[in-house]
């Protein structure tokens, strides 16, 4: 099984402050990975990066096996940012038509897809209603959606289920494991333990390094501790340690 | 190079635009309020110019001069008693008062013609002045020539005719001043709004590359500008029935010209802009300059010299000059291909600049 994402070594610095300081990961294809750290820790950074939307300073980085940015990747990728970022003047309708065009669908199959995607996410009611009527929720989902909307080989979400209600977030997170399964690779950021047990693979990042990286079984072992909470502090509270490294 | 990208953005502009009625009222009826105003100013009949004349004593030139004053319409003329007339003038009831001394004179006398001009509006002032200097002349050859018969001055026109007022003159220029004016506004602000809602990040890091993001703007917006020209030519010519000469499609053509520079323009300033209100502080920078040098009121030719230096700089200059020569010389495309030349010039580097600009997006 190959690796979807290849970091080595990647480094992202801004101004004086080093985001991203000797990134080094493996993100093999079809698994869900969850990178996991507080606000402030790289996590938005990093993602950015492995979409093309930032450029590393150092280090190479290997995504779909092109070296980041590459725009002949764009189209197997999607991306949800941490803001909704869609066209709050238009209906859902116009913006999921909007960014299935720029990807490549049309007709028949481009309202199959959107048929579809509003089926699975609850929004069914609200194709026809410009999106500044959203809810944060609504509009959390209405990203996805377009994300979602060309069937990326990979897929790179930024906290994609805050200000969801549990119920959702569970059937969000039963949507994710389907596209696993079928063989796509999703790298999720969150901040919430819940979900990050929900993952794979688990990254802990802190001051733009990654503390370690593995299933969060053996993150538990790791550390001894039960609870990923706990574990994730233990290896924060010995910085420099290259924890989970072979 | 996909075109079904770049049509998808044109039709998500159009659909925006679409939505939003204040903007669409905004391109479409705030320019034909304004040229109706300006009809309004220029053509309806304001409160005429008062002059009173004083008559010294008998004069064979008097009733010529005040038949030829009366001619003017915007003149009133009043014949007053000469402390009256100092009076009336001091107290602003009229503008000027012109004084006429007998003929032939008292003998030991020169005759002397006295013009007292109120002063304090200089549009009333020049007024009288002009009327009074056009009109003494007439009427001394009149009355002096053997005959008694006038000499006609019947001027010849090349272009424009009688008929032809400051209206005729601005009226094609407000079409591409408008044109550049909304064009680059709505540009730089939707570009602004699309960084600040971060939808930017998704187009770039979406199969869109960075010449089908400005071409799809550049659709999107020119087509509004097109609409926009359009209605303008109409409504300057068919309601405020403006004279034209040429072929008003060329009307059109040069303000689209015109305008894929000013989409272009306003994505490559609204990187430099982080909120909506910097997006307006670039209004006195961008237009107003180009309001005031590109000939629009007054002629560039009339500018002092480095003046002129920095109008030839301005786009919207070249797009006067083109657009004067197409309605009221009625020239063809043939005599304005240096017009073109710097219009398409100033689109392409225009256009250079914004790719340069989103090229910075991935940073």
């Amino acid at each position: 099984m190959g690796a979807t994402i290849v970091a080595d070594e990647v480094s992202r610095t801004f101004g004086p402050v080093r985001a991203i300081d000797r990134l080094t990961l493996e993100i093999p294809t079809g698994v869900i990975y969850g990178l996991l750290g507080p606000s402030g820790s790289g996590k938005t950074t990093f993602l950015r990066m492995v979409v093309g939307a930032l450029r590393p300073t150092e280090g190479r980085l290997l995504v779909l096996g092109r070296t980041m940015p590459d725009r002949a990747v764009a189209g197997q990728i999607g991306y949800m940012p941490q803001t909704a970022a869609l066209y709050p003047d238009l209906t859902l309708r116009e913006n999921l038509a909007f960014f299935g065009r720029i990807y490549g669908l049309r007709g028949r199959k481009l309202e199959d897809r959107v048929e579809q995607l509003v089926n699975d996410l609850g929004l069914l009611g609200w194709l026809d209603q410009q999106l500044y009527r959203f809810s944060g929720g609504m509009l959390q989902r209405a990203s996805l959606a377009c994300a979602l909307l060309h069937q990326p080989e990979l897929l790179v979400l930024d906290e994609p289920t805050v200000g969801l209600d549990p119920v959702l977030r569970r059937s969000l997170w039963a949507h994710f494991r389907q596209l696993a399964e079928e063989g796509k690779t999703l790298l999720i950021s969150t901040h919430t333990m819940d979900e990050a047990d929900r993952c794979d693979l688990l990254g802990f990042l802190r001051g733009g390094r990654l503390l370690a990286s593995d299933t969060p079984a053996a993150l538990r072992v790791q550390t001894g501790q039960a609870d990923l909470e706990d574990a994730f502090l233990a290896l924060a509270g010995q910085p420099g340690v290259p924890v989970g490294e072979p | 190079m996909s075109w079904q990208r770049v049509l998808a953005l044109m039709l998500r502009i159009v659909r925006q635009f679409r939505r939003d009625r204040r903007t669409l009222a905004l391109i479409l009826v705030v320019p034909v309020l304004v040229l109706s105003l300006l009809g309004y100013i220029y053509r309806g009949s304001g409160e005429p110019t008062r002059l009173a004349v004083v008559l010294q004593g008998e004069s064979p030139l008097a009733p010529q001069v005040i038949a030829l004053l009366e001619e003017d319409s915007s003149l009133h003329v009043l014949v007053m008693e000469r402390e009256q007339a100092l009076q009336a003038v001091d107290r602003r009831e009229v503008d000027g008062v012109l004084v006429l001394p007998a003929l032939p004179p008292q003998p030991g006398t020169r005759p002397e013609v006295e013009l007292i001009l109120e002063g304090s509006q200089p549009s009333a002032a020049g007024a009288i002045a002009s009327a009074v200097s056009r009109a003494l002349p007439q009427a001394i050859i009149q009355t002096m020539s053997s005959s008694g018969q006038a000499i006609q001055l019947e001027p010849r026109f090349l272009h424009g005719g009688p008929q032809f007022d400051q209206l005729d003159y601005f009226a094609p220029t407000f079409i591409g001043f408008f044109a550049f004016f909304f064009v680059f506004l709505l540009t730089s602000v939707s570009f602004l709004r699309e960084r600040l809602q971060g939808s930017i990040e998704r187009l770039i890091v979406s199969p869109l590359d960075r010449k089908e993001i400005v071409l799809g703007y550049m659709l999107g917006f020119t087509l509004f500008a097109t609409v926009q020209s359009i209605v303008m030519v109409i409504f300057t010519v068919a309601v405020l029935r403006i004279h034209y000469a040429g072929e008003l499609w060329l009307v059109v053509f040069l303000t689209f010209l015109l305008t894929v520079g000013a989409v272009n323009l306003g994505i490559f300033l609204s990187a430099f802009a982080r909120t909506e209100l910097q997006v307006v502080q670039f209004i006195p920078m961008v237009i107003t300059p180009q309001g005031l040098l590109s000939g629009i009121i007054w002629p560039v030719d009339s500018l002092p010299r480095p003046l002129q230096w920095l109008a030839q700089a301005l786009p919207l200059t070249w797009a006067n000059e083109a657009l004067r020569a197409v309605m009221i010389r009625g020239e063809g495309l043939d005599a304005l291909g240096l017009h073109l030349m710097v219009l398409i010039g100033f689109a392409a580097a225009m256009a250079v600049l914004a790719m340069v600009t989103l090229r910075r997006e991935v940073a």
